[in-house]
């Protein structure tokens, strides 16, 4: 039998209108009618009190799990490495920063932390102190049973030394709570509408990735085994379902051949005018979705039987 | 909750006596994706029917703790939360009239997972809102 997506919404999603016209019920409510079975959420956002975890918070968080039908997915953290304008944190830092968001993403039931490290340059190489932060926290992750997974963004690609050298750490440790966590804003191979104040000279320099950095979906093959958890990126999806920047048409196609069974969680990111988000997102599912069961209808699977023969 | 724009129009009010006001108390939602350690938020500059009230001279209030410009450099554990106003309190003699004012902010934001030459970000908005007394 083939695997099929399991499907998830980040509530990154609903940014602007979480706080002013959503609360986290609503957020609760709109993830589960698109029939996602996995929620994801981002400490410093989410968590009212953060880092500190309020009782009666935590009831009402597994309180709503239970109401939907939720499971926690991805727990986001970021490691501030730029954490004061004239001082850089310490590897000391760095690891209790990230052992205080693997006990919350723990104590709330997720089995992914992402962490976002400050970067040192413009192909987001991540801060040094990096490895030396995970690597004190491998064992914590592995008593939780928590996979660490940075996010290959945009406009660092596939074949990159930020993804060498992630792919380096997990070989020499042989640990396996570390992996990769694809954003599919990597395929964008259409430009995004320019932001507020972002000028044709911006857009020509060092804003250029905006234009979409193009990464062939093949290149998937190179990174599958590493990537338990993606983040579904997208930016708009027209009334035809027709998505204006990502290429769902090669994506999902790709991700299937290589037998991808894990969530796609999605993260819209495009125009914050409130309660657009929720219908963005509705349209999303129903696209992959739908790309989903016609690559099955095309490719089906042999009976067990004959496999195993 | 709070009004969608950053700039929120309730909380807009001259602070001090009735016949001695000393400033002007803005609130601003955060208007970034997640709450930040105050040392990443680079102040907030504040301009009212075009007059300029600098981020280094404002004061910020959030919950029971004032900050200065450069106490909010050293604060970096509590954090701003997403889905909350922080005050921002203005020095300014006599206050601000009475009625509709066209109010203007640049938040800088230092997000570390931006290139260094984005590093601060600055969050603008702009809007007409009314000091009732």
């Amino acid at each position: 039998m083939t695997s099929h997506f399991q499907y998830g919404v980040s509530l990154y999603s609903y940014t602007d209108d979480f706080g002013t016209v959503m609360d986290l019920e609503d957020a609760f409510y709109h993830v589960s009618e698109t029939g996602s079975t996995g929620i994801e959420i981002l400490g410093e956002t989410h968590l009212p009190a953060y880092p500190q975890l309020e009782t009666a918070w935590l009831d009402r968080w597994f309180g709503l799990l239970d109401k939907y039908r939720l499971e926690p997915t991805n727990f986001a953290s970021w490691i501030d490495t730029d954490i004061q304008r004239r001082r850089d944190m310490t590897v000391e830092e760095g690891a209790r920063q990230l052992t205080t968001d693997l006990e919350l993403a723990s104590r709330l039931g997720f089995k992914f932390v992402r962490p976002k490290f400050g970067v040192i340059d413009e192909e987001l190489t991540p801060h040094p102190i990096w490895e030396g932060c995970v690597e004190r926290v491998l064992d914590l992750a592995a008593k939780l049973d928590i996979i660490i997974i940075p996010e290959i963004h945009s406009p660092t690609p596939i074949r990159h030394p930020v993804v060498e050298g992630y792919i380096d750490f997990i070989q020499r440790t042989g640990t396996k709570h570390f992996g990769l966590l694809i954003d599919t804003g990597i395929f964008q191979d259409r430009p995004l509408p320019f932001w507020q104040h972002e000028t044709p000279e911006m857009r020509d320099g060092a804003m250029s990735f905006l234009n979409g950095i193009k990464v062939p979906v093949e290149q998937l093959a190179e990174v599958i085994e590493y990537t338990p958890f993606i983040q579904a990126k997208f930016h708009h999806i027209d009334e035809e379902l027709h998505d204006h920047n990502i290429p769902w048409e090669k994506v999902i196609p790709a991700l299937k051949s290589l037998g991808y069974s894990g969530y796609l969680s999605s993260e819209y990111e495009g125009k914050r005018d409130p309660w657009v988000a929720i219908e963005q997102v509705r349209r999303q599912h129903a696209l992959i979705r739908k790309l989903e069961r016609e690559w099955e209808q095309a490719n089906p699977s042999k009976p067990k039987e004959q496999r195993d023969a | 909750m709070l009004e969608h724009t950053p700039i929120q129009s309730s909380g807009f009010s001259n602070i001090g006596p009735d016949e001695d006001r000393t400033g002007f108390c803005l609130r601003i939602r955060q208007p970034n994706y997640r709450g930040l350690r105050m040392s990443l938020v680079e102040g907030i500059k504040v301009v009212v029917d075009e007059i300029e009230y600098p981020a280094a001279t404002n004061l910020y209030r959030l919950g029971e703790r004032t900050y200065t410009f450069d106490e909010l450099d050293a604060e970096t554990q509590a954090r701003w939360p997403v889905g909350t106003a922080i005050e921002v309190l203005v020095d300014k003699p006599g206050g601000l009239d009475v009625g509709v004012h066209l109010v203007e902010i640049e938040v800088l934001l230092r997000h570390p997972y931006f290139p260094p030459q984005f590093r601060p970000a600055p969050v603008h908005d702009r809007r007409h809102i009314t000091i009732i007394r």
